[in-house]
């Protein structure tokens, strides 16, 4: 059987299992298994469990990634990120545009303690989105913003998506990653920010100032600030600063960044040992959930690139692009089209082992290369019709909020987002300066 | 599409086979045990910093050890977390279809993809650790930690994986799956 | 038939060219509608610590590789792949084809269901690079992190007073530039050259005296091996050793380029002294005795190499200075015997 009729079977057998409901995980082994049988190799399933073990259990890189979420799950269950937030709302909700602008600016610090896209968005959505709907914001607006600043957390790091990047592109080490992704990640949080100041400025009754209804005195206010903000401020710093100074590797930061994150919630006198044991349960599900797809996925290329599934994708993308710019132009718009039915972790996994090798064949630079895909991916969640962002705002909006505002609310981001990638393209500098300065060439 | 849904740790299902109980007992068991493992390697990986930075004496087994652990709680939680239907999944589509049609479409996903990987998955890893079992396999270097526990486990895992799918589809057919019914909008995290 | 073949290398390391050499060799001497051999660079089919079971396991008839890498499945591959302080590239082709060792291969290669191919030495490696202090007497590796792989290898710095840090080769860049270790063996200066070292280490210190040379080859799945005519087999024996020869003039080329460019980028390069090599020499006999005698095949494949060297010091000793290489002042052959009973 040649490679492209297994290219198709098996790209078949994905769509099916995906639009039958299925979990991700298992579509993906299933297809795995399937397609050996039906390219008439079923002996090739002996590689997917040599992979199993060799690119998933037996992986230093990514035993940061239950860290990271066990961090994440002690700061936002004990309710350190909520007041965290509360706090910057009473700062800044007077102003116009003010509470749209702290639901950005927090976004940012919470992408940078968690990478899990829905507690973020859960976090805003529950703590600013019925205040802002209820001081007269435009529903799209808000919706719109929630979404996409909660997603920043997969793009600012520490990122789970990028350790999962860095694991799949031989050469690329996490903090490389993570400092690429640093800079494009603030600035396009920055980007939201002016968006949100500008449509503030050209239509205020969108987004009209907030009256305190607390009405706590200016110094209250700023001691809350400094108690509630500081500690995961510079939990954050800690970690990232010891992560891109190089005093430890990005699995160590994880494991420091978890039990800083414990220690914090002991300090702020919120640590219950039923919170603490469910946070535990929360993050060997999530832990697991993430790993199986990783599992599912390293099975599915390996039986496709044995099959010559791969190869001939490959040739298929070489076919349409002969160029560099042409060939990542192609794979953004795959990679863009697969995220309006995918999340990040399916499409990094199945696009990684095809792309990276065009990628090093054409020259490209491939930290800039992923760094970009890093961006684009920030779209997975916010396209219609598969988006997880959508879908979460959904579930915490009001009933007034129809499924229609969240979506066209998200549409400017998306713009945003696609602008973010072009400066890219034009100005490389923004992924490479600083990690070019921390490590060198 | 589905959001992965917290612990509804208070709210069991109910159900009268003692199978179905069996299956997501053990599993419930092993998910509460292995979930604690976080906090091991964890706490490993700070000695070590530690031993490294302050001491200027790193240990000889942390690296190894934690991947190790790293590998066993992950693999071991797939059984855990498919009895919470915490696996990733897009269920637009189905979410549409009627509760029986969307019964039995969840039913043909087990067949046509869970069981012939999570049988493959487990047929072959049982080869795999006893080949590792019966060479004895060590870790490659000065610090020769033993391999085929870590093989081994990776065969319970997927045997653990393979009966709550089991357990699962018998809940699909018996029509005892509570995770079809629409979830709290507040039951997101 | 078609087999498939991978490798432990990536395609971003220049060892993977002595796996492609040979398998464009062997694909143009045997004709298609006996073999053809499909080969897929490293990681893409199965990571490189799963290729040995792979290919055990039947799921692809061949794979290249580093013998050493497989030392945690018995302790005899270790020697099949490196000495310390021993061998050199042609002490390798000597003994392999015409001192019992290709028989060796097979042996060890063998408790697992494959065949052997050597095809690949390469001489010397670079030895210790290290970040902020030279190393040039033995008290210099004292408390050092350095990362080196092999077990002989790990004891004998345990013994020299330093401690081994195990890891993959991806993170040895990284871990120099943060001082999570204090220096790092990877690989010949080439290979070393490719992986950027000179942007985070200022010293080099030679010879490579853990890891005197190296050699690469593939395994063959027996039952793959066994279904060629002998005609197929013996042409792909030929390829191999065809590619040794070729692999040993070409690698010496390019660490000889990439020496240049070490001490062009400015990279400060220590010899260690004679006396201090008399010294390592001394503790490496005493560790390849200690770990020989741990297993009877690993003191079989020791005390063959051994013998080989005393046979062939008359010779050698004899033809200095048009000689090749050196006759080391090895460990206890007889103790060595002993144990391999
Ligand atoms: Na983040
Ligand atoms: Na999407």
């Amino acid at each position: 059987m040649s490679g492209e009729s297994i290219a198709l079977i098996m790209s078949g057998l994905l769509l099916l299992g995906l639009f039958m409901g299925h979990p991700l995980a298992f579509v993906l082994g299933g297809t795995a298994v399937l397609g050996a049988v039906i390219a008439g190799k079923p002996m090739v399933l002996g590689i997917v469990i040599n992979r199993i073990f060799g690119d998933v259990l037996d992986n230093y890189v990514l035993i940061a990634i239950p860290l990271f979420v066990l961090m994440a799950r002690f700061l936002s269950d004990s309710g350190v990120t909520d007041r965290m937030f509360e706090a910057l709302r009473h700062l800044m909700a007077s102003v116009t545009g003010g509470l749209g602008l702290a639901v950005v600016f927090i976004s940012i610090l919470l992408a940078a303690t968690t990478g899990i896209i829905g507690a973020s968005i859960t976090v805003m959505g529950m703590m600013a989105l019925r205040p802002m709907l209820q001081y007269g914001y435009d529903r799209k607006l808000a919706t719109g913003l929630i979404a996409a600043s909660g997603c920043l957390g997969i793009l600012i790091p520490p990122s789970i998506m990028l350790i999962l990047m860095a694991s799949y592109a031989p050469g690329l080490s996490v903090g490389q990653l993570f400092a690429g992704a640093m800079l494009p990640g603030v600035v396009l949080g920055v980007m939201y920010a002016v968006y949100v100041a500008f449509i503030a400025w050209l239509k205020p009754e969108w987004a009209p100032p907030v009256a305190d209804e607390e009405q706590i005195s200016r110094g209250a206010m700023w001691r809350m600030l400094i108690v509630e903000a500081v500690p995961p401020l510079i939990l954050i710093l800690g970690i990232l600063g010891s992560l891109l100074a190089g005093v430890a590797t990005a699995t160590e930061a994880s494991a420091i960044g978890a039990v800083l994150a414990l220690l914090i919630v002991i300090m702020r006198g919120r640590f219950e040992w039923s919170t603490f044991y469910s946070a535990l349960l929360e993050t060997g599900r999530t832990s697991a959930m993430i790993l199986f797809i990783v599992v599912g996925a390293t099975a599915f290329t390996g039986v496709f690139n044995i099959t010559g599934g791969l190869r001939a994708s490959q040739d298929l993308i070489r076919g349409l692009a002969d160029d560099p710019y042409t060939l990542v132009a192609v794979m953004l718009l795959v990679v863009f089209i697969l995220g309006m039915f995918l999340d990040w972790t399916g499409i990094v996994l199945l696009s990684f082992p095809i792309f990276l090798p065009l990628v090093a064949e054409m020259g490209i630079d491939p930290l800039w290369f992923v760094v970009l895909m890093a961006v684009v991916l920030q779209t997975s969640f916010l396209s219609p019709p598969f988006g997880y962002a959508l879908f979460y705002m959904r579930a915490i909006s009001p009933p007034e909020v129809t499924t229609t505002d969240i979506i066209r609310g998200v549409i400017p981001f998306i713009a945003l987002i696609i602008v973010m990638c072009v400066m890219i393209i034009v100005f490389p500098a923004l992924v490479t300066w600083l990690p070019t300065a921390l490590y060198g060439g | 599409m589905q959001v992965q849904q917290t612990a509804p740790l208070s709210r069991g299902r109910v159900s009268n086979l003692p199978i179905i109980r069996l299956i997501d007992g053990v599993n419930e068991v092993v998910g509460r045990i292995v979930s604690n493992v976080a906090i091991v390697f964890a706490g490993i990986i700070i000695y070590d910093v530690f031993m490294r930075y302050f001491l200027g004496e790193p240990t000889r087994w942390a690296f190894d050890l934690t991947k190790q652990l790293y590998g066993f709680y992950f693999i071991m939680l797939g059984g855990y977390a498919l009895r919470h239907q915490a696996h990733v999944r897009v269920d637009l589509v189905t979410e549409r279809l009627g509760h029986t049609a969307r019964r039995w479409t969840e039913v043909a996903g087990y067949v046509i993809f869970f069981f012939p990987f999570a049988w493959v998955f487990a047929r072959r890893s049982w080869d795999f650790a006893i080949t590792s079992y019966n060479q004895g396999e060590v870790t490659y270097g000065a610090v020769q930690l033993p391999v085929y526990p870590l093989k081994m486990a990776m065969f319970v895992a997927a045997v653990l994986l393979l009966i709550q799918g089991v357990s699962e589809i018998l809940k699909l057919v018996l029509d005892k799956a509570d995770h079809l019914e629409p979830m709290e909008p507040l039951d997101v995290r | 038939d078609t087999w498939t073949m991978t490798t432990t290398w990536p395609s971003s390391l220049e060892l993977i060219e002595i796996d492609r050499h040979w398998v464009e060799l062997a694909n143009d001497l045997v004709d298609d509608d006996k073999l053809t051999i499909e080969f897929y660079d490293g990681g893409s089919l199965v990571p490189a610590g799963e290729v040995f079971g792979a290919v055990e396991s039947g799921t692809i008839q061949a794979g290249a590789d580093w013998p050493g890498y497989w030392a945690g499945r018995d302790s005899a591959f270790s020697p099949l792949s490196t000495t310390a302080s021993l061998f050199n590239a042609v002490d390798y082709v000597n003994w392999i084809q015409e001192w019992g060792g290709a028989d060796l291969y097979n042996e060890v290669y063998g408790k697992f269901g494959m065949v052997y191919l050597p095809y690949g030495v390469t001489n010397n490696e670079s030895g210790f690079r290290t970040v902020d202090k030279p190393i040039e007497t033995i008290d210099d590796l004292k408390g050092l992190r350095l990362r080196l792989s092999g077990l002989e290898q790990g004891k004998l710095l345990e013994k020299l007073g330093g401690n081994q840090v195990s890891m993959a080769g991806g993170e040895i860049y990284q871990s120099l530039e943060r001082g999570v270790i204090d220096g790092a063996e990877f690989s010949t200066p080439n290979v070393d050259f490719s992986g950027g070292f000179q942007q985070v280490t200022k010293y080099w210190s030679t010879p490579g005296w853990h890891q005197s040379s190296s050699v690469f080859g593939v395994m063959i799945n027996k039952a793959a091996w066994d279904a060629l005519d002998e005609e197929t087999q013996s042409r792909l024996k030929t390829a191999a050793d065809a590619t040794m020869l070729w692999s040993l003039a070409f690698t010496e080329k390019r660490a000889t380029e990439a020496f240049g460019k070490f001490k062009e980028a400015g990279t400060e390069i220590t010899r260690l002294d004679d006396d201090t090599l008399a010294q390592i020499q001394t503790m490496a006999n005493e560790t390849i005795e200690e770990v020989a005698c741990e297993n009877p095949l690993s003191a079989k494949v020791y005390a063959s190499q051994i013998g080989y060297l005393q046979d062939y010091a008359q010779w050698r000793d004899a033809s200095a200075p048009f000689n090749l290489g050196r006759t080391p002042d090895g460990p206890d052959l007889a103790k060595i015997q002993e144990c391999a009973q």
